[in-house]
């Protein structure tokens, strides 16, 4: 189908939700702030649960509210991610196939993208990752030549930093929010903290 | 001393905070450890299943060594050794190991528990249910062992068994508000009409429980909702869970505002609750 791009910004947090809950599984969305049609800009991403996934209420409360914020911050949900608590076992559960189902009646092109644990280290040439799209109400794997991440090494380098300055404590899942409604889902001080590592003052690419 | 009393909080609490025990019990063993009397050997059993969580496995070998030294013959040690070799992913060595325990005592809860553990772990949860359904056959009353089996259903889909494992914790804790909580979760996710009732009493029951429970006031919020929009209630009904719904959309909003005072952090999320709340009272009415 189509070419998608995945921002640092939303590779960074996906990746840090998941070695935040390295015991858990871990879901979120995946946000795009450019306009419908053509390739898809993945610029963003909510990182949502860190338990039972499987449960109804507070995924679809979840869902309607960063919906609203979307169409307050002129953003689309335009796909999926998880992680699975078990690392050897990547493939998509019921519950990442029934989201994402939900996800493509709004987007066409929705994707569903699984985070491969097994594959994580510091050191990956490539992403981690297993990205999935709808054809003929089913999931099929995404052709790896459509999927673009620009700038994989400082993506890398950038969400490494991060874990070591133990910077990824900072992130803010649905969950926690919900522990803690002070504590903000939208993540603006990760963002910016991604945005200090990622500018050409300090030094990377 | 503070760090004795940190690591003995953490003990009490069973908190999971691997990374901050190694660092703690780690420094407290090589600079102090002469001079904590008896307290070192529990002290190395938790900073050993720390280092585990962390993969330090240098660490780990250096506490179980000298439990090993002090306890030789000891059970709760061979169920350290155990886990080390299931954090190596040595799953077949480990099995055997918790089978010689059990040999010698088949009373032997942990190395019950850690062989349930391997399963699941292996990715083997239809095994690992049926080993725990056997385990609270004997041990009816563990309550740990009938909320991990509750959470094994609930990856597994299949709600009604969940459930179960839900009323027996609720019977056995009648003040857990997370357990009220959490069955109503499942009770709106096996849905229907019928589901849906109950799992607004029982979010109901968490709040009165725990008034500050913000899952169970959106709980109560959605579940009253959707049984008001549903066409198959009677007026009555309809207007009972309206006046519930508004409610708890009320407590929301004031939850929400006095979050929202002082920081600049959660208006976002301040924003799309309104929207939120606003939105689903026009599809109701």
């Amino acid at each position: 189908m189509g070419e998608i791009e995945l921002s640092c910004r939303a590779y960074v947090k996906m990746h840090l939700h998941a070695c935040l809950f390295p015991r858990c599984s871990v879901n979120g969305l995946l946000l795009s702030s450019g306009a419908p049609g053509g390739a898809v800009c993945v610029t963003d991403c909510v990182p949502l649960l860190h338990s039972h996934l499987s449960l109804a209420p507070i995924t679809q409360l979840a869902l309607t509210q960063v919906d609203v914020w979307c169409s307050q911050t002129q953003q689309r949900i335009v796909g999926y991610y998880q992680a699975n608590a078990c690392a050897s076992d990547s493939s998509p559960t019921p519950c990442a196939l029934k989201i994402a189902d939900k996800i493509s009646e709004q987007c066409s092109n929705a994707v569903l993208l699984m985070i491969d644990g097994g594959k994580m280290s510091p050191h990956d040439r490539v992403p981690p990752i297993v990205m999935y799209e709808r054809k003929d109400s089913k999931w099929i794997l995404k052709d790896k030549h459509t999927i673009m991440l620009r700038q994989w090494e400082e993506t890398r380098l950038i969400a490494n930093q991060m874990l070591d300055s133990g910077d990824h404590a900072l992130l803010v899942d649905f969950d926690s929010h919900l522990d803690d409604i002070t504590k903000d889902w939208t993540n603006q001080k990760v963002n910016n903290k991604i945005l200090e590592l990622a500018s050409p003052a300090n030094g990377n690419v | 001393f503070k760090m004795r009393d940190k690591l003995r909080k953490w003990r009490e609490d069973n908190c999971r905070n691997s990374e901050q025990i190694v660092d703690v019990g780690e420094e407290l063993i090589s600079d102090h450890g002469s001079k904590l009397g008896d307290d070192v050997w529990i002290i190395y059993e938790q900073v050993m299943i720390a280092a585990l969580d962390c993969s330090r496995d240098d660490l780990a070998m250096t506490c179980l060594q000298e439990l090993r030294k002090q306890f030789p013959d000891s059970h709760r040690v061979k169920r350290l050794s155990g886990m080390r070799l299931e954090a190596l992913e040595r799953y077949d060595e480990a099995t055997k190991y918790y089978e010689a325990i059990l040999q010698d005592d088949p009373t032997n809860t942990a190395a019950r528990k850690r062989k349930i553990s391997i399963l699941k772990a292996q990715g083997k949860p239809a095994e690992a249910i049926r080993e725990l359904n056997e385990y609270l056959e004997q041990f009816v009353g563990d309550q740990e062992a009938w909320h991990e089996l509750s959470e094994l259903y609930i990856n597994e889909h299949d709600y009604g068994k969940a459930a179960f494992c839900l009323e027996e914790l609720m019977m056995t804790n009648p003040h857990n508000h997370l357990y009220c909580e959490q069955y109503a979760e499942v009770k709106y996710t096996q849905g229907g009409l019928d589901n849906l009732e109950l799992s607004r009493k029982y979010f109901a029951q968490a709040l009165r429980l725990n008034n500050r429970n913000m899952r169970a006031l959106f709980g109560l919020y959605m579940s009253a909702s959707h049984i008001a929009a549903s066409p198959k209630v009677g007026a009555k009904v309809k207007k009972d869970n309206i006046k519930y719904a508004a409610w708890a959309a009320n407590q929301i909003n004031r939850a929400y505002k006095l979050a929202g005072r002082g920081t600049k952090e959660n208006k976002c999320s301040v924003k799309a609750v309104e929207e939120m709340l606003e939105s689903m009272q026009i599809t109701m009415s």
